[in-house]
């Protein structure tokens, strides 16, 4: 240990320098600085669009119709009375309804082999998470790859697998490629559940386990009993990150099916998109996207409301 | 070197009140300790002294200067906290130049003056370590470097010690006193710990919920205590509380406990006291000792005493017994008591006992 | 307690077969098309329909990369997806930290900022970049480079703002407070003293940041065409191929691929942070 020599009074340092008159400003409005940048950014690329798309909505912005004049409801009238942005705004909700549930279960189901510690486990952990961080479009390359007729080896496979010939055309033909889209989905986004998950599950006492081990409570009862109340504001809050992005579907379809064929795998965001950018209709896609903003944003006052009150760790 | 005057402050957090209505003198030179129960709003009047916190009310004056509207460097004081919060990806040194590079001092004096510093703590070997490298002691040196290399106006400490194990705390609780001592700058030390409280203050005060209950020196509050709860808080083991009533009656005042009437010291003033008023008699363990003389000295009561429970800590027993019902306990020799059961008879000093309304716990 | 200990060991020895079953099902799910795509990216043209398919090429080959990578310009999308990239996850890392640290330490705008911020991250892409669209249009900021990375530097801020605001939020604040009283400015203590001690975080935002526009497509797609489009984008050449370009969109997907995971990774230790917007800690 070390002991204190004599202590004696060194002379005063007294006050830092005075600040100049912008460093007073600029130290008393600090909190407003900082936050700056990021908000007029946000408000010129995010609310001023917002605000424009208001406008558009309600004029006429056709590149296949001069002139700018004031439509009224016209451009949100074409839209809830096309049938197939009607079709659109039902499959988005089964696809991403669908694929959530099933990235979920799975994403649940590996989380829980997870949980304990094994030789390998970290290696796994980084294979598992790779599709994270790999483009949408190349994923949809990728099962592009796998399911295309006459290249990809999937019918190959299932028919050595099944004993008789198989030809799907899983990009093609009627319910296959709401399968091969949702395939794609899950394999890109279970590893998502599965992180959020994990997470929460070994914040859960083993303690627990153990007490209800002594009790003889077999794993079924177990879970139910302590893994789905300790998790259920993780579950929740990872359900409604995941949903929110699925809503968007996009990339994947435009890879992998091009919305088609004719219109049979168009999502909200894929009709928005080709209504705008490849029939030019920029107002009644603008007002088709106020709705679906409108939409999106019920489901996020639903969901997000409940995030919050559970208050997840 | 400056004194210190807060004025009628206020700290509200929203709704909660945290600091209600403190007036304080500090004396140049003083060493002011604010001690209480925790929640009781020490640290936040120490962090509004600081500048860390802003007053909803009320003034601070920093040596005959309102600094309500200065930032925290303006104010030359200088902190020492309670998780020491040393820089951690500084060199000690750093650590300890860093309030004079903010400024603008030329590097060579700051090097003297850390080398100097560092010096007077013991701790120049230490100068080339990160903070992750030292022990709690070695950190609470460091806290205590910076602030005395700019030799501030004031040190404020919040709860300086503790962090660290009773034996390091004992040993670093000397050095502080030892610091003021030699360098006699202002400081106001919070702590929780009435020990260090009556250790190192030339004045405590003692806060309750956002106000201040009792100031004094160290020995004003422990031996004439305002209220019960100032009683109650400083001195360990606690001071017994016995409730009775106050007889003013004939010649002598007495307190009346149950079967058992006690005289009240000759010649205390009982202020506004009445007749029959119901009030709780507050004993200190050294205030009950074991009669030896054969009769009573003035002003003390003799009591047959049964010992309910005895706690012996080597030279001292604490003796626990049961007065007119209530449990008291007195400071006993170690060889004046070998067991409990045992009946001994006890002598109470009314002189030093303090008397209590029941009500508003106030003294009398 | 015997009869404790048995039915525990027999628990113990039969329910691994199961989890082992499901993780290796699961593992080749997450690595077969990884597999794939490589194995074409590999493969001569000769190899590609043949019955059955050739799993292992006997004749690795990087004609596909070549091709990719210059007669499809994948080169160019892989330049202006780093220039791109990089710009926008160093703003967005930058502003986000900024504005974190003024939520976390000062709390402003009490809960609405913070929420307004986190409510951008929802907003479904197809409401904003219409309008972006037509805004880039009228000011000359379509197809090019700062039109992107402003778009991706807004699009990546709610992600960086949150992550380090809870990155902040568990920073003890008495080292800044202490920097205070010794002598600094706030602007002094956040530069000295909070930002060496959030860097980790600050890396991890900027990770996540990086990788969410290294993989975009959506706003590649609308706001650039010739000069200014980006990796991602580039695939749309492959889209409807009859056979000829499966080995380029393999080999670009691979190319493509690599930085994005490797750094994602590496960082995996933030993920859950990252993911959750820094709800739930790691
Ligand atoms: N930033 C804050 N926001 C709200 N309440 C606070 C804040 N800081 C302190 N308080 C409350 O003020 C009261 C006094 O706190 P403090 O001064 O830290 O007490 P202590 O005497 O233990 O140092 C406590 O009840 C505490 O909960
Ligand atoms: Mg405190």
């Amino acid at each position: 240990m070390q002991h204190t020599a004599t202590i004696s009074r060194m002379k005063a340092a007294g006050a830092p320098p005075r600040l100049s008159a912008f460093a007073q400003w600029a130290d008393r409005h600090f909190k407003w600085l900082l936050v700056a940048p990021a908000v007029l950014l946000i408000l010129a690329l995010s609310i001023y669009p917002l605000l424009f798309s208001m406008v558009v909505s309600f004029i006429n912005y056709d590149f296949q119709v001069p002139g700018h004049a004031f439509v009224g409801v016209k451009n949100y009238e074409r839209v809830v009375f096309d049938p197939v942005a009607r079709w659109s705004l039902v499959l988005t909700a089964c696809l991403s309804g669908l694929s959530v549930a099933i990235e979920f279960v799975l994403g649940l189901l590996v989380a829980l082999t997870m949980v304990r510690s094994f030789p390998g486990r970290g290696v796994i952990m980084s294979i598992l998470i790779v599709p994270l961080f790999i483009s949408p479009v190349i994923v949809g390359q990728a099962w592009t790859l796998l399911l295309q007729r006459p290249f990809g080896p999937t019918n190959y496979i299932l028919t050595q697998l099944l004993g008789q010939e198989v030809t799907i055309g899983w990009m093609t033909e009627s319910p296959w490629l709401y399968v091969s889209l949702i395939i794609a989905d899950v394999w890109q986004w279970t590893p998502f559940m599965f992180v959020i998950l994990l997470a929460g599950l070994t914040a859960i006492s083993p303690n627990l386990y153990e007490a209800a081990e002594l009790d003889s409570v077999n794993a079924w009862q177990a879970f139910w009993a302590i893994t789905v109340p300790h998790l259920g504001p993780m579950m929740l809050l990872a359900l409604t990150f995941r949903l929110l992005d699925a809503i968007r579907m996009f990339d994947t379809i435009f890879i992998m099916t091009g919305g088609g064929p004719g219109t049979q795998t168009y999502t909200a965001s894929y009709y928005l998109y080709t209504v705008g950018f490849t029939q030019f209709h920029l107002s009644q896609a603008t007002a088709g996207s106020w709705l679906f903003l409108i939409f999106t944003a019920l489901v996020v006052m639903l969901l997000v409301r409940r995030l919050l009150k559970a208050e997840p760790v | 070197m400056a004194e210190v005057r807060i004025t009628g402050l206020h700290k509200r957090y929203g709704a909660f009140h945290a600091v209600r209505g403190i007036d304080l003198d500090i004396r140049d030179g003083e060493f002011t300790v604010l001690v209480g129960p925790s929640g009781c709003g020490k640290s936040t009047l120490l962090r509004t002294i600081a500048g860390l916190e802003e007053s909803s009310e009320g003034t601070i004056e920093i040596g005959g200067e309102v600094v309500n509207d200065f930032r925290p460097r303006d104010r030359d004081v200088a902190m020492v906290f309670q998780d020491y919060a040393l820089y951690p990806h500084m060199s000690v040194a750093k650590n300890i130049g860093f309030g004079l590079k903010a400024r603008k001092m030329p590097k060579p004096e700051v090097e003297a003056r850390v080398a100097e510093a560092a010096r007077m703590l013991g701790i120049t070997p230490l100068l080339g370590r990160f903070p992750r490298q030292l022990s709690g002691g070695q950190r609470q040196r460091v806290a205590i470097g910076r602030a005395i290399v700019r030799n501030p106006r004031i040190f404020l400490f919040d709860e300086p010690l503790s962090n660290l194990d009773a034996q390091l705390r004992d040993e670093m609780r000397g050095e502080i006193k030892r610091l003021h001592q030699a360098i006699a700058t202002t400081m106001i030390y919070v702590t929780h710990d009435q020990i260090e409280a009556m250790t190192l203050a030339d004045r405590i005060v003692l806060m309750r919920d956002g106000v201040i209950e009792q100031q004094g020196t160290p020995l004003d509050l422990f031996e004439r205590p305002g209220s019960t709860f100032v009683a109650g808080f400083l001195g360990s083991p606690r001071m017994s509380f016995l409730p009775g009533t106050l007889t003013l009656g004939g010649s002598a005042a007495a307190i009346r406990l149950a079967d058992v009437l006690l005289p009240v010291a000759p010649g205390r003033k009982l202020n506004g006291a009445t007749d029959g008023q119901k009030v709780l008699l507050g004993l200190r363990p050294e205030h009950l000792t074991r009669a030896h003389a054969a009769r009573p000295a003035q002003g003390t009561f003799r009591y047959d005493a049964t010992i309910d429970l005895l706690q012996p800590t080597g030279s001292r027993s604490y003796a626990t017994f049961r007065l007119a019902g209530a449990p008291v306990m007195a400071e006993l020799q170690a060889h004046d008591v070998s067991r409990p059961g045992e009946r001994l008879p006890i002598d109470i000093n009314m002189n030093r006992a303090s008397i209590f309304d029941v009500k508003t716990e106030r003294a009398i | 307690m015997p009869v404790v200990a048995r039915a525990r060991r027999r628990k113990r020895r039969s329910v691994p077969i199961g989890r082992i079953l499901l993780l290796g099902f699961f593992l080749v799910f997450v690595l077969w098309p990884l597999y794939w795509m490589f194995n074409t990216s590999i493969k001569p043209s000769d190899d590609y329909l043949t019955v059955p398919p050739v799993w292992f090429p006997t004749a690795p080959t990087l004609v596909h990369y070549k091709a990719a990578l210059f007669a499809y310009r994948g080169l160019d999308g892989l330049i202006n997806s780093l220039i791109i990239s990089l710009s926008a996850t160093v703003l967005s890392a930058l502003f986000g930290t900024l504005m974190a640290y003024s939520l976390a330490r000062y709390n402003t705008g009490g809960q609405h900022l913070s929420f307004w911020v986190l409510s951008q991250r929802f907003l479904p892409p197809i409401g904003i970049v219409l309008p972006v669209f037509l805004i880039y249009r009228g000011v000359g900021l379509y197809d090019t480079h700062i039109g992107l990375i402003i778009a991706y530097t807004v699009f990546t801020l709610p992600v960086s703002v949150w992550m380090m605001f809870a990155y902040f939020r568990g920073m003890p604040k008495s080292m800044e407070e202490a920097a205070l009283v010794d002598g600094c400015t706030r602007w002094e203590a956040f530069w000295r003293v909070a930002v060496p001690l959030a860097a980790p975080g600050i890396v991890a935002a900027a990770v996540f940041a990086f990788i969410a526009c290294w993989t975009e497509f959506f706003f590649a797609l609308i706001l650039t065409s010739r000069t200014a489009f980006t990796l991602p984008t580039v695939f749309r050449a492959f889209i409807g191929f009859q056979g000829a370009q499966y080995g380029e969109a393999a080999a670009l997907a691979i190319v493509s691929l690599v930085p994005s995971i490797a750094l994602g990774v590496l960082a995996q230790r933030h993920l859950v942070r990252g993911l959750t917007l820094g709800a739930v800690r790691g």
